[in-house]
């Protein structure tokens, strides 16, 4: 018999590690099966089915409520997007200019000349 | 010799219920801050866009030495993943790691991709992001060779370009990458070709949001995440602890959407054909053979990753050209293989010693 006081809450961890180790030891073998593959797939086209006939109402009901579409939306989405890489565009431009400046701005780039202490293995 | 404490050791009863009364008190204090917290800080070091286009954009890390090595080294995240995985905080940062020791470091991240994005497929990846990548790092160092790291499908499109663009790689670093599908058992029965219609899926929704894949996740280790907040809950006194589960939680939940034609061609190229491991896997009009990749290679895989398993990412040791072909087996999972305890204290430093000779 072992002489170790009793600890509750290493005896819990020990139980939330041997759960989670069954747990995904049973899912583990259910994925493998054919069945799994099955049920996957049918969920993957009930989620688009229900996805299409959602947004297909959605799309009803906000214009009827004179609220922006989806498609509304997205068009807003892709203008914004296009700024944000103008943006992005103009800060490297300006960074590289910087650089390349007669005093290049932040700190001098580093010699490429290091060697390593230790030997190839 | 001390002598075993008794099971009925008043002292040491006491010493146990006090102990356990103060770590009650501090997660109930802790566990109101982290329900009311904001996210988890991540990237710590300073860093530089230097190129972005649409969902790509590369970063440029400040280098800290004044002396670095002569080629530098290009990190590749996957698709479905952001970079900050490799500098999440002080002390628990490839990058600053890295950077520490004399690399000059650059990593080519993804945001998530835009509706006008959803047919870019593995060529552009490949063909265009990588190219432009290098030809930017060239631009500010001068070199014509980069060492190339990969993580997980970041290496998958990695080892493509070094197959590719041979000359321009001086290393090639594989972190948990899947080259044989076939041993991809999760994505294997999720993606059955019998059942799965990824035509109507990429044809409905275009970008694939992360949920789709995520679900995946899940059902491979559907326990995790209960039993994950339960050890949180019991260490929420710990706030190394915690500090590290949110980091982590925060990056998982972050997973980001992918482009419907390269969701489309992972799976019927490269999970279906297993076109990769086949070298029948054709690429901008090119065929990519594995052996044409001789450049040094570190191939890193994860004890126990459970998602890109070691025999996936075994063509990488048997079927490319390199004379120089090394292999670590890191203790861990498919994400503590990057970020983790074992990967901190050991794994870094063999990348360091691997390298450094190398990136002369």
């Amino acid at each position: 018999m072992s002489n170790a006081p009793y600890d509750p809450l290493a005896a819990w961890q020990k139980f939330v590690q041997d759960w989670e180790l069954e747990i995904n030891a049973w899912s583990g073998k259910f994925t493998e099966s054919e069945q799994f593959s099955a049920i996957m797939g049918q969920a993957t086209k009930m989620m688009l089915v229900a996805q299409r006939t959602v947004t297909d109402q959605l799309e009803n009901v906000l214009q009827s409520l004179n609220l922006p579409t989806k498609a509304q939306v997205e068009g807003l989405s892709d203008r914004l997007d296009a700024i944000e890489d103008s943006i992005a565009q103009l800060r490297i431009a300006l960074d590289k200019l910087a650089q390349d400046g007669p005093v290049p701005a932040g700190k001098p780039e580093p010699s490429r000349t290091r060697k390593p202490a230790g030997k190839a293995d | 010799m001390a002598a075993e404490p008794s099971p009925l050791d008043s002292d040491a009863i006491a010493q146990r219920v006090e102990l356990e009364i103060e770590r009650a008190l501090k997660r109930n204090i802790k566990g109101l801050d982290l329900l009311i917290a904001d996210r988890e800080p991540v990237g710590t070091m300073p860093k530089t866009v230097i190129h972005r286009e649409g969902t790509a954009v590369l970063y440029r890390y400040e280098p800290v030495l004044d002396e670095i090595y002569r080629v530098p080294l290009l990190i590749v995240s996957p698709p479905s993943n952001k970079g900050y995985i490799f500098d999440l905080a002080a002390g628990q940062s490839f990058v600053e790691f890295m950077l520490n020791r004399g690399y000059d470091v650059y990593n080519l991240d993804w945001n998530p991709p835009r509706r006008g994005e959803a047919g870019l497929g593995l060529a552009d990846y490949v063909d265009r992001f990588l190219p432009d990548s290098f030809a930017a790092i060239q631009e500010i160092t001068q070199e014509t060779e980069v060492s190339l790291a990969g993580y997980c499908m970041g290496g998958t499109l990695a080892t493509i370009y070094t197959a590719l663009h041979p000359a321009a790689v001086r290393n090639l670093i594989a972190f948990a990458t899947p080259i044989d599908f076939t041993h991809m058992k999760l994505f294997q029965a999720w993606a059955d070709k019998r059942y799965f219609d990824v035509d109507l899926l990429v044809r409905e929704l275009g970008v694939i949001p992360a949920d789709v894949m995520l679900g995946a996740f899940d059902l491979s280790r559907p326990a995790n995440r209960t039993a994950g907040r339960m050890t949180l809950w019991n260490n929420m006194w710990n706030d190394d602890y915690v500090k590290s589960y949110r980091m982590f939680d925060r990056w998982a939940a972050e997973t980001l959407p992918v482009p419907g034609e390269y969701f489309r061609e992972i799976i019927t190229r490269l999970m279906w054909d297993n076109a990769l491991a086949k070298n029948a896997l054709e690429v901008g009009g090119r065929m990519v053979d594995l052996s044409g990749i001789a450049c040094p290679l570190l191939n890193i895989v994860a004890q126990h990753d459970h998602i890109v398993s070691h025999e996936a990412t075994q063509p990488l040791m048997h079927l490319t050209g390199s004379k120089d072909r090394h292999e670590i087996v890191s203790k861990g999972g498919h994400v503590s293989l990057v970020a983790g305890p074992a990967a901190v204290r050991r794994l870094w430093p063999h990348i360091d010693e691997w390298l450094g000779v190398r990136s002369t």
